[in-house]
This record gives C-alpha cells, structure tokens and sequence, in this order.
C-alpha cells in the first residue's frame, strides 16, 4: 500500500499546524535570544569602557588612584606647548611649581581621583542596613512559617509584606526622609525647642531626626529589603523537613528549643544565600538614600570621626548616588567619561559578583543538604 | 494506664474521631488497625498532643487520661507530657547530627551536661534498640549514613533515652524493608518489658505477631478492641472481620 | 509494687512545674511574642509609610487652597483671563509660521534660491505682519496689569511671612519683639481697581484687534497667493473663530468678582486635574499633577509594549521550548538582568543608548517612521527602552512559574490527542496560565512605574503632557514622571513649603497606584487558583 519503504503512518506530515509550530517557536527563539544579546550589549560597552579607566597596560595593571583615591576635580590646561590633565592636588602642586603661571584651565568636577569613598560607603550601607534586615526578616519569617497557625492576623502579615514589597523605592525614601531623616528620637540631654520631645527622668528623647546620616539609610533600606528577606528565610525554613521538629517536639523539646536546635541551623545557610540577592539590592538602590544617607561629597572617610557615637550621624558618598551625580550633574565629554564609565564598571563588577555568588551558592547548597 | 473517654475529635469542621472510648494497659502492646483515614494515627497523636501544632484541630468532647492525669487539663505542661510519652515516627527522622548527638538530644535538653552520665545513656539506649553493637564504633558519624532500618532504631533509641512511660509508634515500618521490620518488630517485645507501647500499624500481620491488644477503627469509630489472639480468631464483628479476611481496607 | 510510686512521680510530671515563669510566660512565650512582635515590622512599616506621607502631605491642600485665593484676590486670575486669547493668537502666529515655511520649502524645491522664494512670498508677509501687529495693544495692556498684580502678590506674601514670624515669636514667648513686628495689612479692594479698571483700555484694544484682524483675513481671502493652500484656509477659519471668540474673555472679565470665596474643592481638583506643573514661578506656581502622570504612564506604557511580548515570548520559549542546556543558561543569564542596578541603566540611557536612538532616527531610510527624526537625545522612548529592561526579568521568571505550575496532565492529555506542541501550548497552556501570565505582568507594570532612578536620568525631564497630536512623534518628547519629580526635586525644597508637601502628595498617590496594582494582581491570581482547584 505504501509507495515508499520510509513511509509508514507515523511519519511527521508537513501541515499547516506543523509550519506554523515552527515560525512561531522561532520567534520565540529570537526574542529570547535578543534579550541576551541585549543584555550582553550593555555589559560589554560599560565593561569595555570601564577597563579603560580600570586597568593599566603597565604595573600593578589596575588604576589604583581610581579605586583608593577621593574625587576631586579635573583640571585641562595647556602650559609650555604641553597639554595637562591633572587632578585638584597635582594641579595646586604644578603651578606652584612653575611660579604660579596664568592658565586658561577647563575644570570638571569629580573626574579626577578615584571613587574610594564611595566604596566604602557603599560598604557601610550594605552591612547595617541587611544586619537590621536578616534580623527582623529572619524573625518574622520564624515566627510565620514556626508558629504562626493562620488566622486574619496572619494573612494581614502577609498581606502587608507582599504590599511592602510592591512599593516603589523613591516612596521608600520619602518613608525615611520623613521619620528617620526628621522625625525619629535621639538622646539629648536638654529638651529641644522646636521638636517635640519625651522626658525619660535622667535624660529626654528628642523628635528631632536622625538626619542625613548612615542610621536613617540603614533602616529605610532594610525596610525596602525586609519582604526580599522574608520570603527568602520563609522558603529556606519550608526546605527543613518536618520530622526534624517532630522529632524534638516528641522528645520534650519546647517549640523555640526544637526551632534552635533542628531547624535555624540547618535553615541558615538557605537564608543567607538567597539574602545575597538582597545585598544586590541593597547596594543597587539609589532613590531611598537619595534623601536620607548620601553625600554628593564627603571629604572624610566614614571612620574619621571624633566621636565614636558620630559614625551613625554621618552620612556618607555612595556608589550609586555617585553614578547619578556623574551622569546627570556633570557634561558629557572625553574628560569625564572615563569617570563615569570607571565608576559604573565598579559598580556594575561588584553587584554582579554578589548576585553571582548567590547563584552558585544557590546551587551547591541544594547539592550539600539534600534529606 | 491510658483511658480514652468519649473522645471527639475535630479537623477544622471535619470530625476524626467518634466518641472513642478505650483503655490501654500498662507494659503492654497495644496496636491500632484500621483502613486508611480511620483515625487510628489521629488517636495516637492526641496522647502526646502533637495534634496541637496542626493548625484548626480541637478536642470536642471527651477526655484522655494518662495515669489518671487528663493531659488537656490546662494545668498539663505539653512538653513534660511529651517528656513521658515518645514517639516514633512513620517515616524515621534522624537529625543530621553524629548518632551520639541524636541519643543525647533529649537529655541534653533537660539539662543533662554530665558527659559520663550521656555516655552511659547513649550505651543503654543504643544496647535497648540492639543497634549498639552495629554502630559503636561509630558514634560520632552522621546517623543520615545509616540505612534505613539502623534509622528507625535509632528513633527508637532516642525515644527511650529520656525513658518514658509510654512510647507511641506510628507506623514505624511502613518504610522498611521485611528485613529491617522483622528487627523492629524483635526489638518491641524486647521494649515492653520497661514501656507501655501503643503502636499503629498498616499490616495485619505486624499487629498479630507482636501485639497484646488490638483496636479496629473503622471511620473514625472504634469498632471494637479486645485481645489480639480474639480479634484474629473470633472478631466479635462483621466488619473487623471483613477487614482482617481482606474484604475490603 | 514500684508502679504505684511510679504513677505517682508520673502524675506530678504531668503537672510539669519545673518551668521558670516570668509573668506567668514561660521562655518559650517570650521567644514566640519576640518572633511575632518581628513579623509585625511589616504591617507596622507599612502603617508608618501611609502615616508619614500623610503627615507630610496633609497640609498640602490647605496651602494649595491659600495659594489659589491669593491667585483670585491678587488679580492674577483676572491677568490671566486677558492673556488667555493671547496665548492662542501666539499659536495662529505659529502655524502661520509653518504655513510660511512650507511654501517656502515647496519653492525651493521648485528650483528657485532663496533670495527668489522670499520674493515670492513678499504678499504673504505683508499679510502676516498685519496679522501680528494686530495684537500690539492688547498686548501692552496685559504686561502692565501683570506688573501691577505681581507687586500685589509679592506684598501679600510679605505680609504673611511677617504673620508667620509674629506667629513663631509669639510661640517662644518672644511677645515684645512679635509687636514690635509690624504687618502691613493689604488692601486687597483698592489694589484691585487697579487692575479692573483697565478693562475698559483692554476692551479698545480687543476691539481694534478684532478690526485689524478681520481686514487682515478679508485681503488674504480676495488675494490670488491663498487660493488652494488648505494649511492656509484652516488657519484663516481659526483666526474667524478667534475673533468671534474673543468677546467672550470680556464677559467673563466682567463676571469675575475678586471677593468671590474659592470652594476648597478646587485645591483638591486642581492638583489631581491640573495640567500644569509650575514651580518657583515669578507669576504663580500650579501643582497639578497630570503632566507628571502622563509622563509616567507614557514611559510606563512604552516599556511595557516592548517588554511584555520579549518577556512572555521568553518564558514560554524557556519553560516549553529549550533544550535543557540552554534552560541552565539563559534562565539564570535573565534573572542575573534583574540584578543591574537601576542607576546604571540610567546611565547606560545618558552614555549611550539616548545618543544611540537619536542617530538611528536620523538615518534616512527610517524616516518613514512617524516622528523620526527625533529632535531630543533624552525623552520618553529612551526611558522606556530601559525600563522595559528592569521589568523583563520580573515580567520572565514570573509568567514561567505560571506556565511551568500548569498541571502536568493538562499537558499529556492535550498530546494524547495529537496535539502538536504549538496547539497545546496556545489551547492548553497559555488559557490555563493566563491569569498568572496577567498578573506577572502587572507587577511588571508596577516595578516599572515606581522606578525612579532611569526616569529621572533619561525621560528628559520636561514637564509637559505630550502633543498627543503629533501622533506617534508625541513618544519622542521629553517628559516628567512624578517619581522624577520627588527625586529631582526634593533635595531642594524648604521643608514644610507647599511645594514640600505637595512632592509628598505625589508620594501618596504612587504609593496608591503601587497598592492597587497589588491588590490587581493578587485578585488575578486567586480567582486562577479557584478556577485550577
């Protein structure tokens, strides 16, 4: 019956449905794959730029100023025939030693010197602000998925986090202006005039605001990070088998001693690898320390304090807020663009390495603990 | 040793248990047979209470009293309880701890520091569960590395290392192979000589070869319980019998 | 027997008095109270986001209502009445600009230079100079009113910071300075005359316009050079319009009464509908939030045109389509996007992509595209390219949970019947998925609204609601979103100023938009969950 011997009933007849499978599937395929190519795009052309600024052909082979210095303004001059690019410091240093010559100099700001404080209050934000987040986060989600038994208080808990974690940023950062920058109590040993203030007996609590400092950052950003936080320590908590705390409650542990002893530790580790992706976060985020934490410019470096109480009541430069300044504030020419291009390369380098690190830690974790 | 009065006892809106009344004697094994959602495990979980962590169960009438002692008094610590009556359960769950750690667990968290005393509490429970001579070289590997049957032993084991009254046994073979089954089953005669052991059970065959009583549930009913040699001989009722020939369960 | 003893020390067990209670709380209370305490941040946080925004929005209206009624008191509504036909005979000076331009372009391109073609239209200049110098009084007579209810204005607002400071000198108890402080009370009445009673020099000047126009538009209709140009005609029927128009504005001026009260209402309209954004203004600031509305939503809208079908295409591609290989690759690659920090997106749109876009636009074979070429590097598409960015990967992992939770039977049955893979996929899955694949979406569209730090560095920063006339071309224009705005400008306000409290306004109505598209989303995905179940 069959003319040819290939030809049996279940070969793939090429109908219409097949052809249109297949067009469709393909564009599928191209649109998935332009995504990449997209994202690829924009991490090439800001690492590429970025290494410009970065690294050097010659020993040590990374522009150390950049990553250790502070900013300070870039100064083109043109003296004995020569063209100078020079740096604030270098360029008080060459006039005085040539005899203080007139110069026709352009100057840009921050395009010299390098992106060190920066980093480090990057830093700074990024370890208080996800202490405060990991504590209460991991708190909450105990107390969710440990001893919650549901119940209208509870779905409000939900509820609310979920709300929480689908309000824009920058309303975050109105949030912190308005408490934490103006409103939240310090210590004082007098009353203060103009704010409302609480006497506590041997010293008063004044409304007066935390002001632009690490402290109101700290917060505003754990908050915005608190829902990433909980469902992360939620999921880690729901991967510890049940027997585990069956096992304990049966043998006369009370619930918190079952949860410390046979459920924290062996949720830890999830709680803390997927809370890298907070960090990201953390460290990513410009419009909630916007008004609450960043300097444009900072001369001293978070720990050159006086007082020790005054390293919270500081605020700090930033990594992010730096980018924003870069970009919006200053022109765009040869000049500053290395600045820009060098700071966005640092940025964009240490935040993909923490979500990086994430995944791979990710993974193994769920090689390490399978029961 | 155990009396179950009246008991009623509710899944959110859904009722388990029907007016179950029943006594379990001291020093004895006492099974608990019945088809699937019978109620028998539900039964079991009420005498340590660990029915009160899941969300919406309730008490809706009757009582329980262990040694004359109604364990859902307020006045009744539920950890103490649990302290008294152990458990094992159906799928074994040793803590990814050294084997030691597991046995001490339980000491260490009545505040048992004293080394030599936990050593010793580690050989006698280990030596009660017959796994000591398997796994005294040992002690200080993880217990995920033993098979499964060395598992359930070890719950076992750290079940009676706080030595309770009673020990409460939840299908403790359903996932073992005849091998290790036949281990457990030598190990629960040997146990009721020192606890009063309650076990719930799948097989028939199990509840006869080593338990003393036995109890058929049917739809969260008691049917009936009477001596194990009675309730496979002469069942006192049709449906106990329908169950045991295999009619229907 | 032992067991009676036994019994004995089980039972007192049982009462389990061994442990240490403070309150009547054991430590295993206190832990489950501290852990409990901790959850309620969230509710707690979220409550203190509504009661601090509201705190420091509240006053808003209050102040808005003052700065309308010094708008009506001071004259300034009055000025504006008169300048209102002006503003529209400048924009029929415009289009007769254009009109202009076109012919002009039509000459050239006829092959004649430019010293010929503005020869050639020497008429029609003679015309359109008539045309604008029809309204040279008129104008006058505005700039003078405008001068004088500005100074009214700057004098009440003297007034009432001399109040303020009284006020504050009062409150600390500074009583003989606060006397000494003297406020000049403004004679609103008789300052008021000044402006109205040029109504009878703008009524003249109105009327000469109305004749210089009306003889300008009887020569250009009786002349040869305006026959058949419809540009032309539509300006001319407009300038008809116009004048018959223009009486109206008198009527008015004449109906409005300085002492009328302003309902409190308007404070509250005329920030939700204001068209306009005006702050710092030496003539009078407006708080409407509209423009700023609009520009979001057009960015928004922009992104998520081109992201949602990128996003969808790519979930089903990876969660039906890809080899198990690329599945390890590119699902992580996409959520790995989601990890760029905003600002540097932003960046990204100052650096590169704004100026990349422009030039694409002036390339000439694509200037068939409405619009093209764009005139601004920084504008709506830009923003929009980017944030389509941020919200791909939300958009991505979301719609493929969705897919990949659709039963896995669902599936089977549909192949059992023969059902290529396409077939199953657009009958089965996608209907199965849809209210998952809609609510990813949704957050989608909230994680891009609520972005800030891409809007603020690439949407151009205009505040102005696009000439959606201009067809697709209204994309390319510069916008404002509102969180541009707080970003922008909350860093330079006085703190407690109108101006403060209204960027704290436009807070709430953000934080509004986000808790509604929540509460969208998750009513989405509860009735998927009915319809599974």
């Amino acid at each position: 019956m069959n003319a040819s011997p290939n030809s049996h009933p279940f070969t793939t007849p090429v109908t219409g449905a097949v052809r249109i499978e297949r067009i469709a599937f393909n564009a599928f395929r191209m649109a998935t794959y332009s995504i990449l190519v997209a994202a690829t795009l924009i991490f090439g052309i800001i690492f590429v730029k970025g290494s410009e600024t970065i690294f050097r052909r010659e020993f040590p082979f990374i522009n150390v100023t950049f990553l250790t210095g502070s900013p300070e303004t870039l100064h083109v001059f043109e003296h004995d025939g020569q063209k100078h690019e020079l740096g604030d410091k270098a360029f008080r240093a060459y006039l005085e030693s040539h005899g203080n010559p007139q110069v026709a100099d352009e100057n840009y700001v921050y395009s010299a010197g390098g992106i060190f404080p920066c980093i480090v209050g990057t830093f700074f934000l990024v370890v208080g602000s996800m202490a405060i987040a990991l504590f209460v986060g991991i708190s909450a989600a105990v107390f969710l998925n440990e001893y919650s038994r549901g119940g209208p208080l509870v779905e409000m808990l939900r509820l609310a986090i979920l709300n929480l974690a689908g309000v824009p940023s920058i309303v975050f950062g109105l949030f912190g202006f308005g408490l934490f920058v103006l409103f939240a109590p310090v210590f004082g040993p007098a009353p203060d005039p103009s704010h409302f203030s609480l006497s506590l007996g041997f010293t008063y609590l004044n409304f007066s605001g935390w002001g632009v400092s690490l402290l109101s950052g700290w917060f505003t950003l754990a908050f915005m990070v608190l829902p990433v936080v909980i469902t992360a320590s939620e999921e880690a908590l729901k991967a510890v088998p049940k027997g585990f705390r069956d096992g304990s409650l049966a043998l006369g542990a009370t619930q918190w001693e079952a949860i410390r002893t046979n459920v924290l530790p062996y949720a830890l580790p999830g709680i803390l690898t997927s809370s890298i992706l907070g960090i990201a976060r953390v460290a990513g985020e410009t419009a909630p320390i916007m008004f609450t934490a960043a300097y444009v410019v900072r001369d001293r470096l978070p720990w050159q304090v006086e007082h020790a109480s005054e390293v919270l009541f500081q605020g700090v430069m930033a990594l992010p807020y730096h980018i924003y300044v870069v970009s919006s504030k200053i022109p765009q020419n040869v000049y500053t663009e290395r600045v820009q291009f060098g700071t966005a390369f640092v940025f964009l380098f240490l935040v993909l390495c923490i979500a990086l690190s994430s995944v791979i830690l990710r993974s193994r974790m769920r090689a390490r603990y399978r029961w | 040793m155990i009396e179950v009065e009246h008991l009623d006892f509710f899944y959110g809106k859904a009722q388990a248990l029907h007016g179950v009344s029943l006594k379990v004697q001291a020093k004895q094994v006492t099974a608990f047979i019945g088809p699937s959602g019978c109620g028998k495990s539900t039964l079991l979980r009420c005498f340590n209470r660990m029915n009160d962590l899941i969300e919406g169960t309730r008490i809706g009438g009757g009582s329980i009293r262990i040694q004359g002692v109604d364990i859902y008094d307020p006045s009744v610590d539920v950890i103490a309880l649990r302290r008294q009556v152990g458990m094992v359960f159906q799928k074994s769950n040793p803590f990814p701890k050294s084997i030691y750690q597991n046995i001490s667990y339980g000491l260490e968290l009545q505040g048992v520091r004293d080394k030599s005393r936990l050593d010793a509490v580690v050989e006698k429970s280990l030596r009660g569960a017959a796994l000591w001579d398997e796994v005294k070289d040992r002690l200080h590997t993880s217990a995920l590395g033993l098979s499964g049957g060395q598992q359930q032993r070890l719950c076992i084991a750290r079940a009676i290392a706080v030595e309770p009254a009673v020990i409460l046994m939840d299908e403790p073979c359903s996932a073992l192979d005849p091998i290790a089954t036949s281990k457990v089953e030598e190990l629960i005669q040997v146990l009721k000589k020192d606890f009063t052991i309650v076990i719930v059970t799948h097989s028939m065959q199990q509840a006869g070869r080593c338990s003393d009583r036995t109890a058929f549930f049917y739809l969260g009913k008691l049917i009936e319980m009477d001596a194990t040699q009675k309730i496979f001989t002469k069942p006192a009722h049709q449906q106990t019998e329908d169950y045991i020939t295999g009619r229907f369960g | 027997m032992q067991s009676g003893e036994q019994n004995q020390a089980l039972s007192s067990a049982l009462k389990g008095k061994t442990r240490l209670r403070v309150f009547g709380l054991t430590f295993d209370d206190v832990m489950r109270y501290f852990f409990g305490g901790n959850a309620t941040v969230a509710v707690v946080v979220l409550a203190l986001i509504l009661i601090f925004l509201l705190k420091e929005g509240a006053g808003f209206f209050g102040q808005n209502h003052t700065n309308i009624r010094v708008y009506r008191k001071a004259g300034l509504e009055y000025v504006d009445i008169m300048r209102a036909p002006l503003e529209e005979f400048s924009s029929l000076t415009r289009s007769l600009n254009d009109v202009r331009l076109k012919r002009f372009r039509t000459l050239l391109a006829q092959g004649k230079d430019v010293a010929a073609a503005n020869e050639a239209l020497t008429p029609f200049d003679d015309f359109a100079n008539a045309f604008g110098a029809a309204a040279s009084e008129a104008r006058g007579v505005v700039s003078d009113t405008t001068e004088v209810a500005s100074a009214v204005k700057t004098r009440a607002q003297v007034s009432a910071d001399r109040e303020e400071e009284k006020a504050m000198l009062l409150h600390s108890g500074k009583a003989a300075e606060a006397a000494a402080l003297k406020v000049d009370e403004v004679n609103y009445e008789a300052e008021i005359k000044m402006i109205t009673g040029t109504a009878p020099v703008w009524k003249a000047a109105s009327l000469e316009m109305q004749e210089k126009l009306g003889a300008a538009l009887v020569v250009a209709r009786a002349a040869d050079w305006s026959k058949g140009d419809k540009d032309l005609a539509k300006v001319l029927e407009k300038t008809e319009r116009f004048i018959s128009d223009l009486p109206k504005g008198e009527s008015r001026m004449a109906a409005w009464r300085w002492d009328e009260p302003v309902p409190f209402s308007r404070a509250v309209t005329a920030f939700l509908f204001g068209r306009e954004w005006l702050t710092a203004s030496f003539w009078q600031d407006w708080y409407g939030i509209l423009p700023l509305l609009v520009g979001s939503l057009v960015v928004s809208l922009i992104a998520m045109v081109i992201a949602v079908p990128f996003a969808i295409a790519a979930a089903i591609y990876i969660s039906e389509v890809a080899t198990p290989g690329e599945k390890a690759v590119i699902k992580p690659y996409i959520e790995f996007i989601s990890a760029i920090p905003s600002v540097v997106l932003g960046f990204f749109g100052v650096a590169v992509l704004g100026t990349a876009l422009r030039s694409l636009s002036q390339v000439e074979w694509l200037h068939w595209i409405p619009g093209f070429p764009m005139t601004e590097r920084l504008n709506a598409l830009t923003a929009g390219c980017l944030l389509a960015f941020t919200s791909i990967p939300t958009i991505f992992s979301l719609a493929e949970d969705a897919l990949s939770n659709v039963p896995k039977h669902f599936k089977e049955a549909s192949f059992a019947l023969g059902a290529t893979r396409f077939q199953t996929l657009v009958r089965v899955l996608i209907p199965a998925s849809l209210s998952g694949i809609i609510s990813a979406v949704l957050l989608g569209f909230g994680r891009v609204i609520g972005e800030t730090m891409v809007v603020l560095l690439c949407a151009g920063n205009r505040i102005a609601i696009p000439d959606f006339t201009e067809g697709l071309s209204a994309l390319y224009q510069p916008v404002h979103t509102m969180t541009g705005i707080i970003a922008q400008e909350m860093g330079e306000v006085a703190q407690g100023s109108i101006h403060y409290r209204a960027l704290f306004m436009v807070g709430i109505i953000l934080f509004t938009v986000s808790l509604l598209i929540n509460f969208l989303a998750q009513r989405v995905v509860r009735k998927y969950r009915i319809s599974i179940g």
